[in-house]
């Protein structure tokens, strides 16, 4: 699949997950929704208004914008904190990668599942760090923003490219390009994925991986 | 699939933009200006922006987004542009007002046109009009991370409120001082060439004094309007402004006079007293009794012993070091100097209290006469003390 990806990569601290998370993706949904389509007659439809608010931080010294729509939100806050809870638990480990993945269906015959064909995908990798004290903390809520300001921008600039984007489709095949599940808002079809890795486990296959190597040229 | 197709020769296509089109691109254009203006000027009144979703639009709403209209700013915006001559590019210029009347430009905001660069393939009516909403959404979202976003959620009356200015013209950048940041929030191409917004912004907040010679380090809060400062009695007056927030007029207000202070004085250093800390320069090290070396010949000579400049006066100073007492912002009249006397003390080893304690010449004189008369007296005994030692080598 040739779907243009971009990868940004963050450090914070536990409680800034979500934020930091949030805030990126958020932007990006805020450009990939549209008004709710209302169709008339076939062929003739009226587009709804996209409504925004903005969002403060509570661990991060920064605001953002998304779409006022609460299920939007909900679906977007399950992921996130799924993804927050395996980085941040107990025997979490420490860095991990979250994607943003914006496809469209394309339906194929019986007996096959529809086929997801992904164009856009936002990856966002973190790093966990630990924090010693109080103004430790507060630079690191001040740095934090400072990135976030960098990555919103590179956003706004990447969605200002007019690259490739699902043609508007009839009402028949409405469903195969946007979500439609929800009430206020119409975003293209994505989902969210997360993986979560640490330092260890690396270590441990690249030595594998060096034992079989030194194993193999004996 | 690409809903952009690679541009043809303009020659085959420029007579293609129909009456209707050409129609349809300026009234998109200029609700594109006005909407931006409403954006902008919104994201600066300090209250967070919440606008709803509206999935049944009657469709009045441009661009499919639910942008407020303020009356006054859309009426601003609408006579910068209907004045007669070229409706873009229209700017959006934000200040800060102080409670004192002094103004300070952070941003510059800007929609405009280029148009040596189209693109006669593009749909007006669909791909223009959405690509137009886009560009409005990163406006939305960009407005919200600039500095002046933040400085806009803390203005008060008390203190600062934000201000807009909004002009039909090339944008005027000189009044966001030194060294301000220009980016583009974005851009999309129409037949008639290539729309884009973008902005300006100030990157120094912190009012500091302009590198000069001269040594005074007076600091006004209409330092970027010098035209006018003379108007203001207390020249070193900062104490209104919040930007300031490493100079305070509590420093210097003790005094009216012009404070003096060597000229690679650097009232912003981080460390207090870091300048204690430094060697004096070579052409300054004269003698310490000649009080104003540090001055510059160029400023009037002034009795500065209330400005706190002052040179040691303790000659067991080693030569190489030159002792400035400051006047420190947030000391106490006489801490500084008990950190004076303490490096004082540590410069060079202190002086032993027997010899501080030495009686007057005179008085040793009249103690020596004593002695040798006591000496004298006592012959006697020393000549015994002797003979007896001479018998004591014997025995052994």
């Amino acid at each position: 699949m040739n779907a243009r990806s971009q990868t940004f990569e963050l450090e914070v601290e536990g409680h800034q997950v979500d934020e930091a998370v949030a805030s990126i993706f958020h932007t990006v949904l805020f450009h990939r929704s549209l008004g709710k389509f209302c169709y008339k007659q076939e062929g003739s439809y009226s587009v709804g208004t996209v409504g925004y608010e903005d969002v403060d931080c509570d661990f991060i010294d920064f605001t953002y914008v998304c779409c006022s729509s609460y299920y939007l939100d909900q679906t977007l806050k399950r992921e996130i904190s799924g993804f927050s809870e395996a980085l941040r638990g107990n025997d979490g480990p420490g860095s991990g990668q979250i994607s943003l993945e914006f496809f469209q269906k394309k339906k194929t015959r019986w007996p096959f599942h529809t086929e997801c064909i992904p164009w856009e995908v936002w990856n966002l990798r973190l790093e966990l760090i630990k924090l010693n004290n109080e103004h430790e903390r507060q630079l690191c809520r001040e740095k934090v923003g400072e990135l976030l300001t960098e990555k919103i921008l590179y956003v706004a600039d990447v969605m200002n490219r007019h690259d490739y984007v699902p043609k508007m489709p009839n009402q028949s095949e409405l469903d195969l390009i946007f979500d439609t599940t929800y009430p206020d808002i119409q975003p293209y079809l994505f989902k969210l994925s997360f993986t979560t890795s640490g330092p260890t486990t690396v270590s441990v296959g690249s030595t594998m991986k060096k034992l079989i190597k030194e194993t193999l040229s004996l | 699939m690409m809903v952009s197709g690679s541009p043809q020769p303009p020659s085959l296509l420029s007579a293609r933009l129909s009456a209707q089109d050409k129609k349809d691109l300026d009234k998109f254009t200029k609700f594109l200006a006005l909407k931006s203006a409403q954006i902008i000027v919104q994201s600066r009144m300090g209250e967070k922006i919440s606008t709803r979703c509206n999935p049944e639009s009657s469709g009045t709403d441009w661009f499919n987004l639910a942008i407020k209209d303020l009356p006054e700013v859309l009426a601003e915006a609408k006579s910068a542009m209907n004045k007669g001559g070229p409706r873009l590019p229209l700017c959006v210029e934000i200040f800060l007002k102080t409670a004192e009347g002094d103004t300070m430009v952070l941003e510059n905001w800007a929609v405009g046109v280029k148009p040596e660069m189209v693109d006669p393939s593009v749909r007006v009516t669909y791909t223009v009009y959405n690509r137009m909403g886009i560009l409005l959404k990163s406006l939305v979202s960009v407005t919200r991370v600039t500095p002046a976003y933040k400085l806009s959620r803390r203005q008060g009356p008390d203190s600062y409120v934000i201000c807009y200015k909004i002009y039909v013209g090339e944008p005027q950048l000189t009044n966001l001082g030194e060294g301000y940041n220009s980016m583009k929030v974005g851009q999309l191409s129409t037949p008639v060439g290539t729309i884009y917004l973008s902005v300006a912004y100030r990157t120094k907040m912190t009012i500091s004094p302009q590198p000069s010679n001269d040594s005074s380090i007076m600091v006004k809060s209409d330092h970027f309007r010098p035209e006018s400062s003379p108007k203001h009695g207390r020249p070193n007056s900062v104490d209104s402004d919040p930007l300031s927030e490493t100079i305070k007029s509590g420093a210097f207000a003790e005094s009216l006079k012009k404070p003096r202070l060597p000229p690679d004085f650097d009232p912003l250093a981080d460390i207090p007293f870091s300048s204690l800390l430094s060697l004096g320069k070579p052409p300054k090290k004269a003698s310490p009794s000649v009080t104003d070396t540090l001055v510059p010949d160029d400023t009037p000579t002034q009795d500065d012993s209330d400005n706190g400049n002052v040179t040691p006066k303790c000659p067991s100073l080693s030569d190489d070091f030159i002792m400035v007492d400051l006047k420190t912002p947030f000391a106490g009249s006489n801490a500084n100097t008990d950190l004076g006397l303490f490096y004082r003390e540590c410069q060079s080893a202190p002086q032993l209290e027997a010899f501080a304690n030495d009686p007057p010449v005179l008085d040793q004189v009249g103690d020596l006469t004593k002695q040798l008369e006591a000496f004298e007296t006592n012959l006697l005994e020393y000549d015994n003390v002797i003979t007896q030692l001479c018998n004591a080598d014997n025995n052994n």
